[in-house]
Formats: structure tokens, C-alpha cells, sequence
């Protein structure tokens, strides 16, 4: 009985499966290859890099759901970077209320372009790609030249080890307290990531809503038919996209203590997003996948790029070299069709 | 409220511990180790002493952005550098990598070279701002990082990079004496900007309005954006041609061959020009000079990264550095320009001919690099 569960587990869910063992795989190997691998140090460089695009990948995730794109998760981190980077700071108390204000205005954005897609009945990619431009533009307003004053001792707290941030902030005897110990060298990044996913995803993904935007994916006019709340699951999809996306700013304006209006970075991020998905086992007609998929597929195309360190490649090979291996892993998800029954399956 | 205070307390406690905790470089007095080379910025230019290490060192290149062909020309010069055998011996391991426009990307390949326990680390940022944390770390652990060509607004680190307002000035400048000689004190100027939001097309932009609005005049300045890109510069002179009819000049700060050819399929007389260190922009200086294109040229050079590299080495080495070094800016103008020398009109227009740094003892000339493999150099 258990046995087929998890076997029913793994057939149900291939694309994620094969994302993990191809993570665990090549983060181990990683590890072996570095002068200091399995430290607290490397995982805590490690998740730094990847915790921003690991946020924008499960932000990603939720429109994809549905089938479609959102092209401006990537601005609106830059946006709610830039933003962080003015209010966060000063007293805890309004450190606190920049970090509240910050997620809020992510938020309203994903909601406005909820209500866009859902009222104005235009296609998502389009949309966004409207809203994205709104979205750096309105960066560009919030800092035109890069900089900004995110509280220091928060961003050194943040970006380390349990235990530097017991320290940091003077709690749990400075970060020695037994009852700590097992947890000291975690990465603070990991654990923030894990708790927005936990404490986010997890019950939206059970609820009604969460259901219906699985349901929107894989058959809109089915989901329709049975009376599920359509309107409200996508706006509820962009409005959550929107605070995924504002949880990779906040994060990139602690970690770099500043914003930036970057467009570039902006671009890359939304199409790294993308990436992102796929490789975690999410199908881009939607339906299919999950935003704990994206966080290994984030990972995954972090772990391709830190090879580059500690193996001797040519530095003009490496673009090179990293696309075929991202189309090598997102090959894998595409296993499936190797042993379909029917060929009507393919469309689906 | 009682808590909170405590907090607060115990946090600006452990603020101040960590400032005496940090290592790093020491700041010293003046004056430097070899002037020639690494000049400081100002006369109020700090000077940094790290603890001595000994050789051989282990450097990482960290770029940003790759894919033009000045990002290009420097990683092959970084890696021609590492095989001169005035650095050879002190080189153990050396390694490049770019991260392309991502500021976490980078942050974290610098904080991986960092970790690997490398001596040294050289990097163009990709952003002003936010390596405070990667700083903090360096400093920690006794590593030398180095930004240079796109630097930081800090003076925790050494930098390397050219005086991008001196170069504007001396642009317009330039400008202003061949139009005086020609007759001419008035009129249109096309100027060609850069990316925009970057401090290096800031500044030079400073540099070139400061002189033009100091002389003569009244100059009408017209502002088109070129992203220091051959194509995009190309489209926008012309476009400025066909609205504006004729300038009296052109400065531009980069894509010069783009202006170059603009001028030349718009059937433009040829005019006072300033640019970039391309080739192409040189051979055509050469080739027209007599017919009116008075050119100067001066470039921000990809051989940096050697000079930033040496900068690194003397610093491990424990000499006192300048905190912020500045790099003499390579003019030529059309009257120094010797082909073979100074261009090259054999070879292809796209490559920076300005790459070699003699008092630095960076040989490497950008033919060299460019034109021949990378064996050859070696």
C-alpha cells in the first residue's frame, strides 16, 4: 500500500522528481569539487545567490498555473527593491512598516494585474509586459540613481548563519544556547524562503482557490462548468505572483543593502523565472506543478553556473556551456514523451 | 518597550564590536608604491596597506555583463596578463567567470572566491552600490578586491578606473580649439551619450557640457542616446542628421564607428569628431583628416584588468596602495595617429586600440589580443 503511493507519487509528479534528483546530484558533486564543500559558508553564499531568483520563480509559478505568462515578476522585484531600499531602515519599528509596506505594494501590484487580466480580458503575457514597463518606470521614479540605506545590521543578519543572527541581533545567549545548536548553521535565507512557502503557498495551494487555479489550467471551460470561483482564483493567482515577486526585492534590497533600477536585471530575472519553472517540473499550458518545483528549478540553474567557479573553463565558453546544459536538464522534463500510449497525450 | 531598548542597546554594542573586529586594510600615509603607474585619484586620495602575503596568489576575474567587444578584449587581456612572466611566478591559480547583469550573481561569485580561499578578486560591478556585505567579508578574511572600469561609490575598497570628467573635458575641449581654428564659434554640436543611469556616461557628460558652456558659444547642444553601441549610435546620428540638417561637431562617447558612418552615408561634411578607441574610428581619422575630420580620440581601455590585477599583486605584497587609482587617459589625436602604431588599417574596425600601459608594464596591444589566438600571446 505505501509502496504504491509513492510510486503513484513519482508517476504523478515526473517532472519534479527527476528536477530533485538532478539537484541533489549536481549540488553534491558541487560540494565535493569545492575546496570548502558541505560548510556552513558555501551554503550560506549558495542560498544568498539563489534565494531572490528563487522567490520570482515561485512567483512565476502561480500565472503559469493558469497557462499563462507573467512577464513582469522581474520588474516588480526591481520595483519593491527599490522601494525597500528608501523605507527600510531607521527604528525596528519602521523597519518593520517599510518591510510591511514593501510586501504590500508587490502585493497591490500583482493585484492590479489580476484585475487587468480578469476585467480587461487581456491575454496575461500581454498585460504584464505592460505592467512591467509601469513597474520599472515607476522604479526608475523611486530611485533614479542606484543606492539607498537598508539597515545594516538587518542585511548582515539575514544573509548569514542562524547563529550570526542570533548574534547580530543579541538573542539565544548571542547564538550559543543548546537549544539553537542543531540549527545554528542553517542559512537564514533558506529558512525565510522555506517559511514564505510553508506559511504561504502550502494553504493556498489546499484552499478552494488554490484548486481552482490547477483547475483553470488544465481545463478552463471544465472549471467553469462546475461552478469554480474563475474570477477570483486568477486574481488571486497575480495578486500572490505579486507577493512572491516583492519577497525577491525586499530580499535583493537586504542582501545588497540598496536598490537599483535595473532594467537588464529586471529582463533577466523574469526570463530566468521562466526557466526556473520549467525545469521544476511545471507545464508552461499550465495545470500542472507546483511553486515548490520552481524553487528547485531556481537551484538548479544556480548550481549550472557555480561549476564555472571551481572548474577551469574557458570564460567565453561558459554562456555556451550553460545553455546546453539548461536545455540538457529542461530535456528531461520532456521525458515523457518517449512513452506515451497515444499521440493525442502530447496535447495535453 | 523595555525589551526593545535592550534590543537596541545590545545591537549598537555589537555594531561597534564588529567595527573594531574587522580586518582589512590598514589606512596609512602616503606616498604610494610606484606613482608612475598606480597615480592616485586626488591629492586627498587615502592610501591602504594590507598584511603581506606571500606569493604565489590565487585571482579570480569576476565580470558582469560579457557579449560586447570591449568586455571581450578585456577578458583575453586578463588572461594574457596572467601568463606575463613579470606575473606569471606570482599567479598559483587564476580564474574568470561572468555573471552577466545580475547583482546577486555576482555578490555570490565574488563571496565563492571568497570562500574557495582565493588572495584577490577583480570586478567590474555591476551596480554602484550593495557589495557592502561582500566588503565586509574581504576584509574578514584578508582579501583584496578590486573594482575597476564601472566602480564603486565607496572608499572601502581599492579601485582602479580612468577620470571619466577629465576625458569629457578633454573631448570638448579638443572640440572647441578646432572649431576656433576653423573659424567657427557657434552653432550645433551633437552629442552622443552613453547608457544612461551609468556614472561613466554621467560624468563624461559632465565633462564635455562644463567645457562647451565655458567656451564661446552659444553652442546649441543636441543630445541623442547611443549606449556606447556601434548600431544603435549609427541610427541615432543619422536620425539627428536628418531632423537637425548639419552640425558643426560631433562628441560622442562611444559606438564611434557608428558616428563615423552615419556621417558618411548622410553625405555629412566631415567635422570636428571626438570618439572612443575604436579602430575603425582611428583608420577613418587617418583616412579624412585632410578633408576636414579633425579627430581625437581617447578610450577607456580594456587592459584595466591588468592594470587592476597588478594593483591587486603590489597590494599583497604589502605595499601602500592608493585607495582609488587613476589610470592616465590614452589620447591620440589626428595627429599623432601612425598606422601600425596607434591603429592598425589592415585589421578589422571593431577592436579598442588602446590596451597597453607601458609604465605599468602591461604590454599587451590590442592587434595582439584581438587579431592573433590566444596562443600567440602567449
Amino acid at each position: 500500500m505505501r509502496q504504491s503511493s509513492i510510486k503513484r507519487w513519482f508517476f504523478q509528479n515526473v517532472g519534479f522528481a527527476s528536477a530533485l534528483a538532478l539537484l541533489t546530484v549536481i549540488y553534491l558533486s558541487y560540494n565535493m569539487l569545492h575546496p570548502r564543500g558541505f560548510s556552513s559558508a558555501v551554503a550560506i553564499q549558495n542560498t544568498n545567490e539563489a534565494a531572490a531568483i528563487a522567490f520570482v520563480a515561485m512567483a512565476q509559478t502561480l500565472p503559469v498555473l493558469l497557462g499563462g505568462l507573467d512577464l513582469s515578476v522581474g520588474a516588480v522585484m526591481t520595483l519593491t527593491n527599490c522601494i525597500a531600499s528608501v523605507l527600510v531602515n531607521g527604528s525596528p519599528g519602521q523597519i518593520a512598516l517599510g518591510i510591511f509596506l514593501t510586501l504590500a505594494s508587490g502585493t497591490a501590484f500583482g493585484f492590479m494585474n489580476g484585475c487587468i487580466v480578469v476585467f480587461g480580458r487581456i491575454q496575461p503575457i500581454i498585460a504584464t509586459l505592460a505592467t512591467g514597463a509601469i513597474a520599472i518606470g515607476l522604479a526608475l521614479l523611486v530611485r533614479p540613481k542606484p543606492g539607498g540605506d537598508v539597515d545594516g545590521d538587518l542585511g548582515w543578519a539575514l544573509t548569514n548563519s542562524v547563529r550570526d543572527f542570533a548574534d547580530t541581533y543579541g538573542i539565544a545567549d548571542g547564538g550559543d544556547a543548546w537549544w539553537l545548536r542543531p540549527f545554528a548553521d542553517i542559512p537564514v535565507p533558506f529558512l525565510l524562503v522555506v517559511f514564505v512557502t510553508v506559511l504561504v503557498w502550502v494553504p493556498f495551494r489546499r484552499s478552494v482557490t488554490g484548486r481552482t487555479v490547477y483547475a483553470i489550467g488544465s481545463a478552463e471551460g471544465a472549471a467553469f462548468m462546475s461552478g469554480l470561483p474563475i474570477a477570483r482564483a486568477k486574481i488571486a493567482a497575480f495578486t500572490l505572483g505579486g507577493f512572491f515577486a516583492a519577497c525577491g526585492g525586499l530580499y535583493l534590497a537586504i542582501q545588497t543593502s540598496s536598490g537599483n533600477a535595473d532594467l537588464q536585471q529586471a529582463g533577466a530575472y523574469t526570463l530566468n523565472s521562466i526557466a526556473a519553472v520549467v525545469l521544476g517540473g511545471t507545464s508552461l499550458l499550465g495545470g500542472v506543478g507546483s511553486a515548490v518545483g520552481s524553487l528547485v528549478g531556481a537551484m538548479i540553474l544556480r548550481v549550472i553556473s557555480f561549476y564555472f567557479r571551481i572548474l577551469d573553463i574557458d570564460p567565453l565558453l561558459q554562456p555556451l556551456i550553460e545553455g546546453v546544459v539548461l536545455l540538457v536538464a529542461v530535456s528531461f522534463g520532456a521525458i515523457r514523451t518517449l512513452r506515451v500510449k497515444n499521440k493525442l497525450d502530447l496535447f495535453r | 518597550m523595555k525589551a526593545l531598548l535592550r534590543c537596541t542597546t545590545a545591537l549598537a554594542g555589537l555594531a561597534l564590536s564588529a567595527q573594531i573586529a574587522l580586518a582589512g586594510p590598514e589606512t596609512v600615509s602616503g606616498p604610494g608604491v610606484n606613482p608612475e603607474c598606480f597615480k592616485p585619484w586626488s591629492a586627498e586620495t587615502k592610501f591602504f596597506k594590507w598584511e603581506a602575503k606571500k606569493a604565489p596568489f590565487r585571482i579570480a576575474v569576476v565580470n558582469g555583463f560579457v557579449g560586447n567587444t570591449w568586455r571581450i578584449q578585456m577578458i583575453k587581456t586578463a588572461k594574457a596578463y596572467a601568463e606575463d612572466p613579470a606575473v606569471k611566478d606570482k599567479i598559483a591559480e587564476f580564474k574568470v567567470v561572468s555573471t552577466g547583469t545580475d547583482a546577486p550573481a555576482q555578490l555570490g561569485a565574488i563571496e565563492d572566491f571568497i570562500n574557495q580561499g582565493f588572495d584577490a578578486i577583480v570586478t567590474i560591478a555591476v551596480s554602484p552600490d550593495g557589495f557592502d556585505r561582500v566588503i565586509r567579508l574581504a576584509d574578514k578574511n584578508n582579501v583584496v578586491i578590486v573594482p575597476f572600469d564601472n566602480v564603486l561609490d565607496t572608499d572601502k575598497v581599492m579601485q582602479v578606473n580612468e577620470d571619466q570628467l577629465a576625458m569629457g573635458r578633454m573631448w570638448a575641449q579638443f572640440v572647441i580649439d578646432e572649431l576656433k581654428a576653423k573659424g567657427v564659434t557657434s552653432g550645433k554640436i551633437l552629442e552622443v551619450r552613453g547608457l544612461p543611469g551609468n556614472s561613466v556616461d554621467r560624468d563624461r557628460s559632465i565633462g564635455i557640457n562644463e567645457v562647451l558652456a565655458a567656451n564661446g558659444g552659444p553652442w546649441d547642444i543636441v543630445q541623442v542616446v547611443g549606449n556606447w553601441d556601434d548600431g544603435t549610435t549609427q541610427k541615432v546620428v543619422a536620425d539627428a542628421i536628418a531632423v537637425h540638417g548639419q552640425f558643426e561637431a560631433v562628441v560622442g562617447q562611444g559606438g564611434s564607428n557608428g558616428v563615423i558612418q552615419a556621417l558618411k552615408d548622410a553625405g555629412h561634411p566631415w567635422v570636428p569628431v571626438a570618439g572612443e578607441s575604436e579602430n575603425g574610428y582611428r583608420k577613418a581619422v587617418a583616412q579624412y583628416s585632410a578633408d576636414g575630420l579633425k579627430g581625437i580620440s581617447i578610450g577607456q581601455s580594456p587592459g584595466l584588468v591588468a592594470v587592476a590585477m597588478k594593483a591587486a599583486i603590489s597590494a599583497m605584497e604589502g605595499n601602500v596602495m592608493p585607495q582609488l587609482i587613476s589610470v592616465p587617459l590614452p589620447v591620440a589625436t589626428y595627429k599623432d595617429l601612425k598606422d601600425g602604431q596607434n591603429y592598425w588599417s589592415d585589421l578589422p574596425d571593431n577592436f579598442f586600440t588602446v590596451n597597453e600601459f607601458p609604465p605599468c608594464g602591461v604590454n599587451i596591444s590590442g592587434p595582439a589580443i584581438m587579431s592573433q589566438s590566444e596562443a600567440d600571446v602567449k
